[in-house]
């Protein structure tokens, strides 16, 4: 069987060319986004800086929560845990009661808290913008970094390593200036170190100060690890049990793990990006099983005539499926060959853009798996399987006498089956439209699922849909000369072949539209809502990585300023059902009596220490009312209880939750100010500030709506570039292989007396009108999840979000559609040409 | 009606020559002359790759040859480009092929209106009607040639054949997918288009039985006409066919 469909497979080339590229290209996509989430999923810390530590105590790094659920008489336990974005803290005695266990030769506390480095030049991070992280002295020993040029710290002095030192310009004796949560400081620059072997150590710059100036500078309560050094030849093992009998609870990390007790903050962050490949991965699987399928089935329906002539010559059903699945399995085979290269060159391309927008870190590389590989090209074969055994099964019982028929028309029915496939598909778009709340956080990617299964809908009953939407273009087209007759003629009778066209059309705009239209609307609202927050602001104050808020405060209460707010980002963890969940929040401070930043609070009031107010949605999502008493884990894992005081509605581009000022700087390791909102009664106010701060900032509030979503939106557009280069292939694609079946329809034409261009109008038409058809029912999808989107996001009913990128989309791709239609048929068919006979 | 006189020869091949890509092998036209009248019906005959189809496609300007001149009704094809050689051929030719040539898309109505459409004339409907009532079709008009018989289908094509009033009609192996009973039909329809309606009938055939409703046979091998036969019978046709194999 497997020669016999090798066989038919080289007699065909051309024919089968077309599913070979649609399957080449579904598992190069499914290769590259595979190798994505696989690489992100075992991305490990670049470098570990207690490589010299034997084990690191660690403060707290997460939440985790664990509930028992009764359950047929048997506890059910289970354990949830969500990461922090700063660091917890451990007693400040217990580096002493550790050097006193036998074996130990050294304890070091060890700090690490972020820092704004800078000199007069501007601010100084390490490579691949990667932050600068404080240390005391001591924590020199845990990597090790030696010095390289000038002495220790002493108090007022800091030591940077060499990567900084070159890329700020510093030599030892010069002047840098540092901003943490607790001020600003200008130290001299006693030495320049390194770790052994290179300038400094990937993802993360090193500021070391005097050990006796960490608790000033970084503002902790204590060292946020505990590095032990065992004596040479000490009993490990033993070491270990003694140094985890005196920590209590918390994790002594040895080996691999010990990265983990370092500053979240300094480590890459692989987790945002899960999500993202995650989506990637949806996406693109979706897209590339969805054309892989209609492909398989176009490529099979065009070859009814030879599976029917296999019939007469004795074929049974059973071995028609075999061949069609033997065939189907080699093409597969043959397309990963360059597939999965090509993958990996997706993956590659893919993975430098998203480091170029810093949506995974600059230290993501892409990781070769094996297994991954052969599961991509695992499920391309599958895929390709099962649409061809999908497609055939109705051919294969084509009765043998049709084959002496001049034209086999596929046995009809399977209509009730295709339908309620649709029914199924677009009840459950419904479903997920009308139940998950769109406006939250997994919005975008339910929008997707029901966009997906709209467009699965539209695939199961595509030539009843066709028919129908292709009617009034049909009837007009019909009305305008021989070559637009016969084009609505054609279009209509052949509504499979049109609906196998359009179809790719509808998934390249249904896909592509929502997901722009969803990201441009979200993008928009915010930036509306950052305008409306700051519409009582006059000025915004803003410094080049931050301010402390003591800085702030001061700039608040300059002469002239009637009403300041001050916002510190940060991360808060809230739990519900024992599954902890982490949420963008503001530290917000208030000074003076204008009303600067106007959240719309639509109950309660802003208020002071001990309370703190959420967006409503939130509050509703967590059941609660104002005046209730909440738990919430800050970013360096404190537990507070805070009264719920307002409920507000503008939090896009803000946070869900707005916490006092003063409690987030003192839990969250950076804690800095990013910007002042000022409203001032005169000018001169700007001048003060410059005159006081010269690193400062201050731009009108008009100029400074722009919120910190960029690259979020930067990995969408990068998305569509994907998904929209990938339908577009579709598109030429079935538009190629519909051409390429046709050359006898075209050569009897000609015989009956068209002229070449004739046949080429007819095409044209034709196109036409099947690019119509699929931009209806792509804008009825789009706009099916669109709609909802939008009520959702702010009640407010939009059709086109916005019209330049409507314009745009829909224009490519009817143009891309219309050149895919009009070129094949151009080359099969030259214009000179006579009509040819030979190749019946 | 007919612009070229009567008596001139409707088409008319003069040495022709016809090489094939590749040019190595024997020409599969080398030097061919021959004349078809109006109202007569010629058969051409000859053993595989004598070039019989080629003389067909050449003579209709589905072709084009390689030295030589080919007339059809008075016009010179030679200086014809596309696609006014498609508008000379739509005027004047009608074609019917062995493997029928019908757009499955369109009902036989539509068919047999389709060339007059793409000339962009008005299409002679009543013409059109009285053709489908010759060729035993009427009634069938909204069917589409998936729902019709071989012998129905190939009835079809003849009546969009005639429906455009050719001057000449090209058949190439008219009759070769069909049972002897739907080929019978064809051949009389043919005979039937040449003695009522004075159109020449060129047929290319291998069957000394379709030859045989000829009025005239021509004879090819190897390229060149070697034989021809006038008012022929099957048993003289055949007997022609086995000299001119066996030379």
């Amino acid at each position: 069987m497997i020669r016999l469909a090798i066989g038919t497979l080289r007699r065909h080339r051309g024919a089968y060319l077309g599913t070979f590229l649609a399957a080449l290209l579904a598992v190069a996509l499914l290769a590259g986004a595979g190798l994505l989430l696989f690489s992100v999923l075992t991305a490990t810390p670049p470098a570990d800086r207690f490589a010299a530590a034997t084990a690191v105590v660690s403060g707290t790094r997460d939440v985790t929560l664990t509930t028992t659920r009764e359950k047929h008489k048997k506890g059910k336990t289970k354990t949830k845990t969500e990461r922090l974005s700063g660091a917890g803290t451990l007693p400040a005695d217990l580096a002493p009661r550790l050097a006193a266990l036998p074996g130990v030769a050294r304890v070091v506390p060890d700090a690490a808290f972020p820092v704004e480095l800078a000199t007069t030049a501007g601010p100084v991070r390490g490579a691949d913008v990667a932050p600068v992280i404080g240390h005391g002295w001591s924590s020199a020993a845990l990597t090790p970094y030696r010095l390289r040029a000038g002495h220790e710290p002493a108090a007022g002095e800091a030591v940077v390593d060499s990567d900084l030192a070159a890329r700020g310009g510093l030599t030892v004796g010069d002047e840098v200036r540092i901003t943490t949560r607790t001020g600003v400081r200008t130290l001299r620059l006693a030495g320049v170190a390194a770790p052994t072997g290179r300038d400094a150590l990937p993802a993360q710059g090193a500021l070391f100060l005097a050990d006796r100036e960490v608790a000033a500078v970084s503002g902790l309560a204590g060292p946020t690890a505990v590095a032990v050094l065992a004596e040479p030849g000490a009993d490990r093992a033993a070491l270990l049990a003694a140094v985890r009998a005196r920590v209590g609870g918390a994790p002594v990390l040895t080996g691999a793990d010990r990265v983990r007790a370092d500053l979240p903050g300094a480590l890459p962050d692989y987790i945002g990006p899960i999500s993202v490949f995650g989506f990637t991965i949806g996406i693109t699987a979706f897209a590339a099983i969805f054309v892989l399928t209609g492909t398989v089935a176009l490529g099979v329906r065009q070859r009814l005539r030879e599976l029917a002539l296999l019939r007469t010559i004795g074929a049974t059903p059973r071995q028609l499926r075999r061949l069609l699945g033997a065939e189907s399995l080699v093409l597969a085979a043959v397309a990963a060959l360059p597939g999965l290269p090509l993958g990996v060159l997706v993956a590659h391309l893919v993975a430098a853009r998203f480091r170029h927008l810093g949506v995974v870190p600059a230290q993501f590389t892409v990781r070769i798996n094996p297994v991954v590989l052969l599961l991509a090209g695992f499920a391309g074969a599958l895929v390709t399987l099962v649409a061809a055994r999908f497609a055939g099964r109705r051919a294969v019982r084509v009765a043998p006498a049709q084959a002496l028929v001049e034209t086999v028309v596929a046995p009809r029915g399977g209509v009730a089956a295709r339908a309620a496939v649709a029914l199924i598909a677009a009840a459950g778009a419904v479903a997920v439209l009308a139940f998950v709340p769109l406006g939250g956080p997994f919005g975008m990617g339910m929008t997707f699922i029901s966009s997906a299964l709209l467009l699965c809908a539209v695939a199961a009953v595509g030539p009843l849909l066709v028919r129908l939407v292709s009617a009034v273009p049909g009837r007009l087209s019909a009305g305008t000369g021989a070559a637009g007759w016969l084009a609505a003629a054609t279009t209509r009778v052949e509504v499979r072949r049109t609906a196998a066209v359009a179809v790719p059309l509808v998934l390249m705009f249904g896909i592509n539209a929502p997901l722009l239209l969803n990201g441009e609307l979200t993008a928009r609202l915010a930036e509306d809502q950052q305008a409306a927050r700051l519409a009582g602001a006059d000025t915004l104050v803003t410094g080049a990585a931050g301010l402390p808020l003591d800085t702030a405060k001061r700039v608040a209460t300059l002469p002239g300023v009637t009403g300041a707010a001050a916002t510190v980002p940060t991360r808060v963890v809230l739990a519900q059902g024992g599954k902890p969940q982490d949420y963008a929040a503001q530290g917000l401070l208030r000074i003076g009596s204008d009303d600067v930043l106007d959240l719309a609070v639509e109950a309660g009031a802003l208020s002071g220490d001990g309370t703190f107010a959420a967006s409503a949605d939130l509050a509703e999502a967590y059941g609660w009312r104002l005046g209730d008493e909440v738990p919430l884990w800050l970013a360096d894992g404190e537990q507070v209880v805070l009264r719920l005081s307002a409920l507000f509605t503008r939090y896009r581009g803000f946070g869900e939750l707005a916490l006092p000022a003063t409690l987030v700087a003192a839990h969250d390791p950076r804690g800095l100010v990013s910007a002042v909102a000022l409203r001032h009664s005169d000018g001169a106010v700007a001048e003060r500030i410059g005159q006081h701060w010269p690193e400062l900032r201050v731009v009108p509030t008009a100029a400074a709506t722009r919120t910190d979503d960029g690259n979020q939106q930067g990995a969408w557009e990068l998305l569509v570039v994907v998904s929209l280069g990938f339908t577009a292939i579709a598109v030429v694609n079935t538009f190629a292989i519909s051409a390429a079946a046709r050359r006898r329809e075209f050569a009897d034409l000609r015989l009956a007396g068209a002229t070449a261009r004739q046949v080429h109008r007819l095409v044209d038409r034709e196109a036409l009108i099947t690019v119509l058809a699929g931009l209806a029912l792509g804008v009825a999808v789009t706009s099916a999840v669109v709609v909802p989107f939008s009520l959702a996001q702010d009640g407010v009913f939009r059709l086109v979000v916005a019209p330049a990128t409507y314009l745009v989309l829909l224009g490519g791709v009817a143009g891309l559609g219309l050149v895919a239609g009009a070129l094949p048929v151009r080359l099969v068919l030259p214009r000179r040409g006579l009509p040819a006979l030979g190749d019946r | 009606m007919r612009i070229h006189g009567a008596g001139g020869p409707v088409v008319e091949l003069v040495d022709v020559v016809r090489r094939y890509a590749g040019g190595n092998g024997a020409p599969a036209l080398a030097g061919v002359t021959v004349a078809f009248e109006a109202g007569t019906f010629s058969a051409v005959m000859g053993p595989s790759g004598s070039g019989k189809s080629t003389l067909l496609q050449c003579a209709a300007g589905l072709d084009r040859p390689d030295g030589g001149r080919v007339r059809l009704a008075g016009q010179e094809l030679g200086t014809l480009r596309e696609p006014k050689l498609t508008q000379a051929r739509r005027r004047r030719v009608g074609f019917v092929f062995q493997s029928y040539n019908l757009m499955d898309s369109l009902s036989v109505w539509q068919n047999v209106l389709l060339p007059q459409r793409l000339a962009g004339t008005r299409p002679d409907r009543a013409w059109a009607r009285e053709v489908l009532h010759r060729v035993g079709l009427a009634g069938r008009e909204n069917d589409r040639p998936g729902q019709l018989s071989g012998g129905q289908r190939q009835r079809v094509a003849l009546a969009r054949a005639l429906a455009g009033r050719p001057e000449v009609i090209f058949a190439d192996e008219p009759t070769g997918a069909l049972d002897l009973g739907a080929g019978r039909e064809v051949l009389a329809l043919l005979r039937e288009a040449v003695d009522e309606l004075r159109t020449a009938v060129v047929m290319v055939t291998h069957d000394p039985a379709a030859a045989a409703w000829a009025d005239r046979v021509v004879f090819l091998a190897d390229g060149r006409v070697v034989s021809e036969l006038a008012d022929p019978t099957v048993d003289t046709v055949a007997a022609r066919m086995t000299a001119v194999t066996a030379a």
